[in-house]
């Protein structure tokens, strides 16, 4: 069995991979706690964490961080793998989750983007007020499937495959020669 | 021919791949050009840019006061903080909780800031009521313990937790406030027309979000800086202290 930090060793070891990730990550922890009204840039720059946002802060941060993982892991399946890539897996892998990830912001983001539509925004504010720590945690499980669903991706390209009858056509092929 | 179409499957792979990038730098401008923050800044800049002078008149210590807006502090301050918040808003609740304390201890109680509030009922339906009831409080001089006592008891929005029964079971609470005078006052919506105008004019400084605040000069209500959102005391420090130096001079 091949671990998950193994595939994390294998896109991690390569600085660029390292860059991208902390590129994507970065910006949205910027975005995401701009949101959450604890990180402001008038008339002071300044980072505020009081206890009520504590739990939201930690969420935020680790949903940040597997956006920036998982796009990175991403770009380096598409750079490294060249065979048996269907467009339904890429569809199912790369682009869902870096769609999930973007939709993770929907907790938080999706708040002050809905309330500017009256009195429905006001209806679907309050649920994304009240709801939005579970909302978080959901994002956070789909993005953990995904960071799942890339390792899987990224390992098999480097398992050797012994099933019988694929050993037969080895077998039978070195013969022919 | 198997060369081919990997290399077509990786073209197809690497659009793909640009596209899904393509639709998220989308979604993170469209949420940035669209949030209300952007917009209210956008409006703010506008407005002030429009009514400068309107400011400068309208946010006079001694003006603001003869509006009924609830107020703390020395009436001498030389500097005004507005407060334009909504009960049922949980950013305004952390600045009660966090921030304000730190304000009063150091700026109001030492005779150098007066605190005004301004009703921004915006977070729900059952805000505009809680406003009613907080501006009746006013009238006997009960403001700030009702504020306090909502803000510390303050649930999910529109739960019930500021229904009309349970705002005067709030009002109840409070020592010296006379019952039969609050609930006439709170049952004809005494103060709909007060609040209304709070309401207009945090709009026409471009305050949609709360909690906002205007800093100003007390005496002429001038040089208004404005601070949106909950930020911790530091934020508020430099601008009190830019303004403070500023009077020295």
């Amino acid at each position: 069995m091949i671990s998950l930090p193994l595939s994390l060793k294998v896109v991690f070891s390569i600085p660029t991979y390292v860059l991208i990730a902390a590129a994507v990550a970065i910006p949205f922890w910027i975005l995401f706690n701009a949101f959450d009204q604890l990180i402001f840039f008038d008339p002071i720059w300044i980072f505020y964490l009081p206890e009520d946002a504590i739990t939201g802060f930690i969420l935020t941060t680790i949903i940040t961080i597997l956006i920036g993982m998982l796009v990175s892991m991403n770009i380096y399946v598409i750079r490294h793998s060249k065979l048996k890539i269907s467009r339904g897996s890429l569809f199912s892998g790369s682009s869902l989750s870096i769609i999930s990830g973007v939709c993770s912001s929907c907790s938080s983001v999706g708040f002050l983007l809905i309330s500017t539509f009256g009195s429905i925004g006001i209806i679907a504010s309050n649920l994304l007020t009240i709801y939005q720590i579970p909302l978080r945690i959901i994002s956070a499980a789909i993005l953990f499937f995904a960071l799942y669903y890339i390792h899987k991706r990224i390992v098999q390209s480097c398992v050797m495959d012994f099933s019988t009858n694929n050993m037969k056509n080895q077998i039978s092929e070195r013969k022919s020669r | 021919m198997k060369n081919g179409k990997i290399l077509q499957l990786e073209n197809g792979i690497r659009s793909n791949l640009l596209s899904v990038i393509v639709v998220m730098i989308a979604l993170v401008s469209g949420i940035l050009l669209f949030s209300p923050n952007i917009i209210s800044l956008n409006q703010s800049i506008l407005v002030m840019a429009q009514t400068d002078d309107s400011i400068s008149s309208s946010f006079s210590l001694s003006n603001l006061v003869e509006q009924d807006s609830p107020y703390l502090g020395d009436l001498s301050a030389p500097i005004t903080i507005i407060d334009f918040s909504d009960f049922q808003c949980h950013l305004c609740a952390r600045h009660v909780k966090n921030t304000e304390p730190i304000i009063n201890e150091t700026y109001i109680q030492t005779g150098q800031v007066a605190l005004v509030f301004k009703h921004l009922p915006n977070r729900g339906f059952d805000s505009l009521g809680a406003h009613l009831a907080a501006q009746c409080t006013n009238d006997q001089g009960k403001f700030w313990q009702f504020y306090k006592l909502l803000y510390e008891n303050q649930q999910a929005i529109d739960s019930g937790w500021v229904s009309k029964d349970s705002l005067k079971k709030f009002a109840s609470q409070i020592s010296g406030l006379e019952k039969d005078q609050f609930n006439t006052c709170f049952d004809s919506q005494t103060y709909k027309e007060s609040i209304d105008n709070d309401v207009k004019l945090a709009h026409s400084q471009g305050f949609f979000d709360t909690p906002s605040f205007i800093v100003v000069d007390s005496t002429d209500g001038s040089d208004p800086e404005i601070i949106r959102g909950a930020q911790p005391f530091p934020a508020f420090q430099s601008v009190i202290e830019k303004k403070l130096d500023e009077l020295k001079k």
